[in-house]
């Protein structure tokens, strides 16, 4: 039963990533991949906080962990990454977007986990 | 390389355009059409197909992480392997995309909702968090690497045999 509500919310964290990315993306333009980061970002400080704050065998756990597997993505962060490494002139945005995503990630889930706990 | 490489191109081309993997994976092209005027084309269909993809995307994320194994080390394989074989269907579908007819919503289901959806960066943030916090840097390093360089090694891999003729 508790797997049927993270799945459910999975579908309604990929619906949430594709309106919250595509708003980001049409605000900052296409040259950087910006819907994407925001919400991993936004995703990371949200499963940081539900780690810390909730009980991991709680209902209210696996909807937040279900919903944020859902939102965030590795393989377009991965796949986005490596469209840009292709383009010579774009190697160090490709760099930047890979790093900067990595070390943002986990300080933001740190910061959350350590407030709420 | 070959064409897959444009197929995955990311910049754009114009002032205000939204080419390429951006355009695709975040839904710009509805906006450049709404933008230019014209006709608002369907909303609710493509939210449908993100939808329907993320049941498919959440449940291999949700069963992996179910039967997938828990080593004492506290290596997060499962997660590894997930967002490898993720990364590797993306490259894949998105490669043989531009060489194949695709349904109209076919981009939004699989590659926005099933394969955004069964990868996670929150999880693997978190692990990584976690692994820090109990004091297993070495383990977390690894990790990280693991998960980076396997990520791109992986997209790569899905976009070569995606680009292969049947």
């Amino acid at each position: 039963m508790i797997q049927v509500v993270a799945i459910l919310a999975g579908a309604v964290g990929a619906v949430a990533r594709y309106t919250a990315g595509g708003w980001v993306q049409r605000r900052t333009g296409p040259r950087f991949p910006s819907g994407t980061a925001a919400v991993n970002l936004a995703g990371a400080l949200c499963l940081g906080v539900a780690a810390g704050a909730l009980d991991p065998g709680s209902g209210a756990h696996a909807l937040a962990a279900g919903f944020l597997g859902g939102f965030t993505t590795f393989s377009t962060w991965m796949v986005e990454t490596l469209a840009l490494g292709r383009r010579s002139s774009e190697r160090l945005l490709a760099l930047a977007n890979l790093t900067l995503l990595l070390a943002l990630g986990v300080a933001v889930a740190a910061a959350g986990y350590r407030v709420a706990s | 390389m070959g064409p897959a490489a444009a197929a995955l191109a990311v910049a754009g081309r114009g002032v205000g355009s939204c080419a390429g993997a951006i355009r695709r994976i975040n839904g710009c092209d509805n906006a450049m059409r709404r933008g230019a005027g014209s006709i608002r084309p369907p909303r609710t269909l493509p939210i449908l197909a993100v939808a329907a993809g993320g049941v498919i995307g959440s449940t291999g994320r949700v069963l992996a992480a179910e039967v997938g194994p828990h080593p004492a080390s506290g290596w997060p394989v499962t997660t590894l392997a997930v967002n490898l074989i993720g990364a590797f269907l993306l490259g894949a579908y998105l490669a043989r995309r531009q060489r194949a007819v695709t349904g109209p919503w076919s981009l939004q289901m699989w590659a926005i909702g099933a394969l955004g959806s069964f990868t996670t960066f929150s999880g693997f943030s978190l692990e990584v968090v976690q692994l820090l916090e109990a004091g297993r840097s070495g383990i977390a390093a690894w990790y990280v690497a693991a998960s980076m360089i396997g990520g791109l090694a992986a997209a790569i891999a899905g976009d070569a045999a995606g680009s292969r003729r049947l």
